[in-house]
């Protein structure tokens, strides 16, 4: 008789801690998204990308979808004969979170504050800051026309001056947004309420939160559940299972981002341009692409996606996998097959390290295929996993011999900055051309640093893509497609392949 | 008796405060790879790694000190209690702990008592009825639970219980209930352990002489077991729990990995990746302590329910 | 041979049963490795989560790797680490304990010491700690287990030598002029063997569940090793396109840590 009482007590326990616990259905007019980037700070030189996505923050120039430059919180700009001294004038009736109106003197505040912190802005040739009237005037000490590209990067957000303390570090992010941030825990969750006073569309939504899911196969689920509304980076191998519920559509964008091979050029193996072209002939791009990405069509021929179209060579035919061809190559190199596989030259064998980094998932898979095809040309890959910070220590060092990384293109709305990094001086790139004996391109694209006008950048662009697709100082392997699982109750979902905003505004929550 | 438990356990946790810290010092400066990278890497993000960024932070943080130098920077102030600031975010490490520590008790507590609401009825009654059906196939079952790894029976509730009966959050936190099947897998775990403990104590004490005694001078089975039983056979059941708290520890680092649970085990992982050797420590050192106050309250909790006994 | 052959009479039913699961899946693993040879890493990508069948008897994965060899890679790998581990700690954590209990004093207290810091640190935490000197480094994952693996032997075995010692027979043999070496083996060893070898069956369990669990936070080894851990992770996403795949894994380890708590037996 006792232990039933027992028993039933039990039952009831556990009913208890049950009972608040009814089907995770979201509330009403809330809008969750999951994603797998972790933010710490609230410093935007470090996490701004998550403020900017989340609506909180806006810089003086926004991008289209299509990457040109269009209008954001200076609503146009102009530069002086020398291109010297550009003027940025501000939008009238911004507002920021706090009340206070946008004026020069807070956007002069926020941009000195991104000048002293590692980004694209520190990196500028910027001579002084300076307030005119109602714009805001930035001196440099040599011509650069990529500035206002840069105007638009998440680092060099304009924020209320209220948000620095006394030491001048940001306590509070009380950006000019149409979100402003209600709850911030780091690293997994941002909450974000709409902003009434905002200058441009006042959201439908109320109010929206990131959670951070660092595993892919979580994130999936959460979509697949119900959890979550939005799932970006949705993980290639989980859309069959997306595909069979009828709630969740998967979205695929392109985006200006791309898998590449980086190789020491001047390493002995790999410094004659048919040896690369050997390996590069010997990568099954589509069986990557349908396989292991999921994306079909997504394979690459050359290093810049189409979204960028100055720099895309858009009649360059596919490579297709040719190891005959390859075989043909190494052959007339030297390279001879040994008897274990992997062919010999000169008492070496063809034996490469490639390193790769856990950050994205899908390198390390396609890291795996690669090795297991370039076996079959005779050419050996260790692959190790580390972390990103691996790439650019090991092209300082020299230590790298191949890397396996994911280069955004996009990362300043235009490619030139990169491309700078990447391939501007004799030395190469961290993310770039390593020991690559061409000093052509560097000059063209110091050329371009300086150009103004519109058809000598495209052709230029053009002839600098065309020179890195012969000589191949980066195998390119696919581009990238973004994957999104967006649920039904979701309107007017759009996808910024720029990555800079989600646009949380426009979308309205269906009942 | 308690004055000398609580003496010892301090004295271990000294112990654990610098051996912990020295070593996962020792072990992150002999980690290969350049810290000012890793430490870019961990807070630009991979887009924004360069060798300009790492030169940044070389700066900032005065990596180019000495290690041994760093460790005694370290050292001192560790004696005031001041665990740093992470290399990643800025914020001082005890924030960010005291954060972490607050969502991994929740989840610990939350799975002891759900264990402990599992084990002890059921380990009873199986114990009062050794060899029947209930012991059978609860035997069963612990043998079957023992055997995964604890990440496994996170993954099929998750199956089961949010992807095939959608009922609860597959991951994070916030909503509510999103704590029910992390600490429902951690439960699950430590009560297929601790049932059968329990189920033993309780056969040893029935049949004990003063157990048979009492029913013999004629008390109901239910008034000897109350009086007589419960409180003999918690002794090396809690004592048992105590052993049981490592794996614990070890299940939270495997389910806060699983369930996106923002907790310390997940920060612990995190902080190894980026190597922020200041939170690494901070982490570490945390379990360490959490280990052995946890232990300290087993060994009170054994003293206050049989003072007889001297623990250890 | 023959303490070993000593303890065998003793086994239970259920002990058997965990021999016996242990048995097949060495013999499983070795005869992979002689009659298939399947190359684990080799990929087939136009052959992608094949299900079973009589080319591929356990399926293929998402590289289109064959299942049968990369389970036979994988439960080679599990069983060796565990193997090596338990022997170095059951070497060390034996040898340490019985010095400990026969010399006392600062000898017994450094190694009391050590062991008690050690003690006082989550296995897993420590393990995680070592694993990510050297990602992927089989080496640094044997020394990391090993490390956290012999704690417990010393514990027992230096308190139940501290018995022997203490007792009138070993005391006599002492008397009568014996090595130290003859004492071990005609006194203290008989004493503790049940022990060492309860502890090495559930010592080669959780080096086995150390592993995996290291991998499945990806700190352990790193792809393509096939190691049941990693399997899991990988196989996750296609848990719904591939059960079969995601499951053989999930029930070696099953197998695996099963068998050896079976043939532990009863903890003490």
């Amino acid at each position: 008789m006792c232990y039933l009482k027992r028993i039933v007590c039990f039952g009831l326990l556990i009913g208890c801690l049950f009972s608040p616990s009814v089907l995770a259905q979201p509330a009403n007019n809330h809008l969750t998204i999951g994603g797998p980037f972790e933010f710490t700070t609230l410093n935007p030189s470090q996490n701004g990308y998550v403020f900017t996505r989340m609506q909180v923050v806006e810089t003086l120039v926004d991008v289209s979808p299509e990457g040109e430059l269009l209008a954001g919180l200076a609503t146009h700009w102009d530069v002086s004969d020398d291109q010297l001294s550009w003027r940025f004038h501000l939008r009238d009736g911004v507002v920021f979170h706090d009340g206070r109106v946008m004026d020069a003197a807070s956007v002069e505040q926020s941009l000195s504050h991104a000048l002293q912190q590692h980004g694209p802005l520190a990196q500028a040739p910027v001579e002084r800051l300076a307030v005119d009237g109602d714009a805001l005037v930035i001196e440099l000490s040599q011509p650069y026309q990529l500035l206002p590209a840069v105007l638009a990067h998440y680092s060099t957000v304009v924020i209320s001056p209220d948000s620095f303390d006394d030491q001048g570090r940001i306590t509070r992010l009380l950006g000019s947004g149409p979100f402003k941030i209600a709850v911030f825990a780091p690293p997994h969750k941002l909450g974000v309420e709409r902003f009434e006073d905002y200058w441009g569309q006042v959201a439908a939504i109320a109010s929206a939160e990131y959670l951070t899911g660092h595993r892919g196969e979580s994130r999936v689920l959460q979509a697949r559940s119900g959890q979550a509304d939005i799932i970006y980076t949705v993980d290639p191998a989980s859309t069959g299972m997306l595909n069979r519920v009828s709630h969740v559509q998967v979205q695929s964008d392109l985006i200006p981002r791309a898998i590449l091979i980086k190789l020491d050029s001047g390493h002995a193996f790999l410094k004659e341009v048919e040896a690369r072209q050997a390996l590069s002939l010997a990568l099954d791009r589509s069986g990557i692409a349908r396989a292991v990405l999921r994306a079909p069509g997504s394979e690459a021929n050359q290093l810049i996606p189409a979204p960028l179209a100055d720099w895309h060579l858009a009649d360059l035919p596919p490579i297709e996998r040719d190891l005959q061809q390859a075989a043909a190559l190494l052959d007339d190199l030297g390279w001879e097959m040994g008897r274990d596989g992997v062919r010999v030259r000169d008492n070496q064998r063809f034996s490469l390290n490639l390193i790769t980094y856990a950050d994205r998932p899908e390198l390390t898979v396609v890291a795996t295929a690669i090795q297991a095809q370039l076996a079959e040309l005779g050419v050996e890959v260790r692959v190790s996993v580390t972390n990103s910070s691996a790439i650019p220590a090991g092209h300082q060092d020299g230590s790298l011999e191949m890397a396996l990384i994911a280069r955004n293109y996009g990362f300043i709305a235009d490619p030139l900055g990169v491309m700078l990094s990447d391939f501007g001086s004799p030395q190469g790139g961290d993310w770039g051309a390593m020991q690559w004996n061409n000093t052509d391109v560097a000059e063209l694209l110091k050329r371009l640093e300086g150009e103004m006008d519109a058809d000598t950048y495209h052709a230029t662009a053009q002839r600098i893509a065309a020179l890195l697709a012969d000589e191949l100082p980066l195998i390119p392997v696919t581009f990238y497609t973004q994957l999104t699982a967006v649920n039904q109750r979701v309107e007017n979902f759009r996808f910024d392949p720029f990555e800079r905003s989600y646009y949380l505004n426009e979308m309205e929550l269906s009942q | 008796m308690i004055q000398r438990i609580l003496i010892n356990r301090l004295l271990q946790a000294v112990m654990v405060a610098w051996g912990v810290g020295s070593l996962s010092f020792v072990l992150m400066r002999s980690l290969p790879g350049d810290m000012a990278y890793r430490v870019a890497a961990g807070r630009y993000g991979q887009d924004n790694v360069s060798a300009e960024a790492a030169e940044w932070v070389r700066q900032e943080l005065a990596l180019d000190l000495p290690a041994w130098q760093a460790y005694l920077h370290w050292l001192l102030d560790m004696l005031r209690l001041d665990l740093g600031v992470s290399l990643i975010s800025g914020a001082p490490v005890i924030d960010e702990i005291k954060h972490q520590l607050g969502h991994s008790i929740e989840l610990a507590v939350m799975a002891i008592l759900l264990a402990a609401l599992m084990a002890f009825p059921l380990g009873i009654l199986s114990g009062l009825r050794a060899r029947g059906w209930l012991d059978r196939s609860l035997l069963l079952l612990s043998s079957l639970l023992r055997a995964q790894p604890v990440f496994v029976i996170g993954l099929m509730l998750i199956l089961a219980f949010a992807v095939y009966w959608p009922l609860f959050p597959v991951a994070g936190f916030g909503q509510g209930n999103d704590w029910v099947l992390p600490a429902f897998s951690l439960a699950l775990a430590l009560a297929a352990v601790s049932s059968r403990v329990v189920r033993d104590s309780t056969l040893a004490v029935i049949h004990s002489p003063y157990y048979q005694f009492a029913r013999v001078k004629g008390l109901s089975e239910w008034q000897t077991f109350r009086q007589h039983g419960l409180r003999n056979l918690s002794v090396p059941v809690v004592a048992f729990m105590g052993i049981q708290l490592v794996g614990l520890i070890e299940g939270i680092v495997m389910i806060e990995s699983l369930f996106s649970w923002p907790g310390i085990g997940h920060g612990l992982a995190h902080a190894i990746f980026s190597r922020d050797v200041p939170m690494i420590q901070g982490t570490a050192l945390m379990m360490g302590l959490l280990f052995v106050a946890l232990n300290t309250l087993v060994d009170l909790a054994c003293y206050k329910i049989d003072p007889r006994g001297r623990p250890e | 041979m023959k303490p070993f052959l000593a303890w065998i009479p003793g086994l239970s039913r259920s002990q058997w049963l965990g021999a016996a699961i242990l048995m097949a899946l060495i013999l499983f693993a070795l005869l992979e490795g002689w009659l298939h040879q399947g190359d684990s890493t080799r990929q087939n990508l136009s052959n992608y989560l094949a299900a079973p069948s009589a080319q591929e008897w356990f399926g293929t994965d998402h590289f289109g790797r064959s299942m049968l060899a990369r389970m036979g890679d994988a439960l080679r790998l599990s069983l060796m680490l565990s193997l090596f581990c338990v022997a170095t700690a059951a070497l060390l954590g034996t040898g340490l304990g019985v010095c400990a209990a026969w010399m006392g004093g600062i000898t017994e207290r450094l190694l009391n010491f050590l062991a008690n810091t050690l003690l006082a640190l989550p296995g897993l935490v420590l393990v995680l700690l070592l694993a990510a000197i050297a990602p992927g480094s089989f080496l640094v994952l044997y020394l990391a287990i090993s490390l956290v693996l012999w704690i417990e032997y010393y514990r027992v075995v230096r308190a139940q030598t501290q018995v022997v010692i203490r007792s009138p027979q070993l005391e006599a043999s002492r008397q009568l002029g014996f090595g130290r070496w003859y004492l071990f083996r005609r006194h203290i060893w008989p004493a503790i063997r049940p022990s060492v070898l309860t502890l090495a069956a559930f010592g080669a369990g959780n080096a086995i569940l150390a592993l995996a669990s290291i991998g499945f936070v990806y700190v352990g080894l790193q792809p393509p090793v096939a190691e049941l851990g990693l399997m899991v992770v990988e196989l996750l996403p296609y848990y719904n396109d591939a059960p079969w795949a995601l499951a053989q894994p999930i029930l070696a380890i099953f197998l695996l840590i099963l068998g050896f708590n079976l043939l532990a037996g009863k903890a003490k």
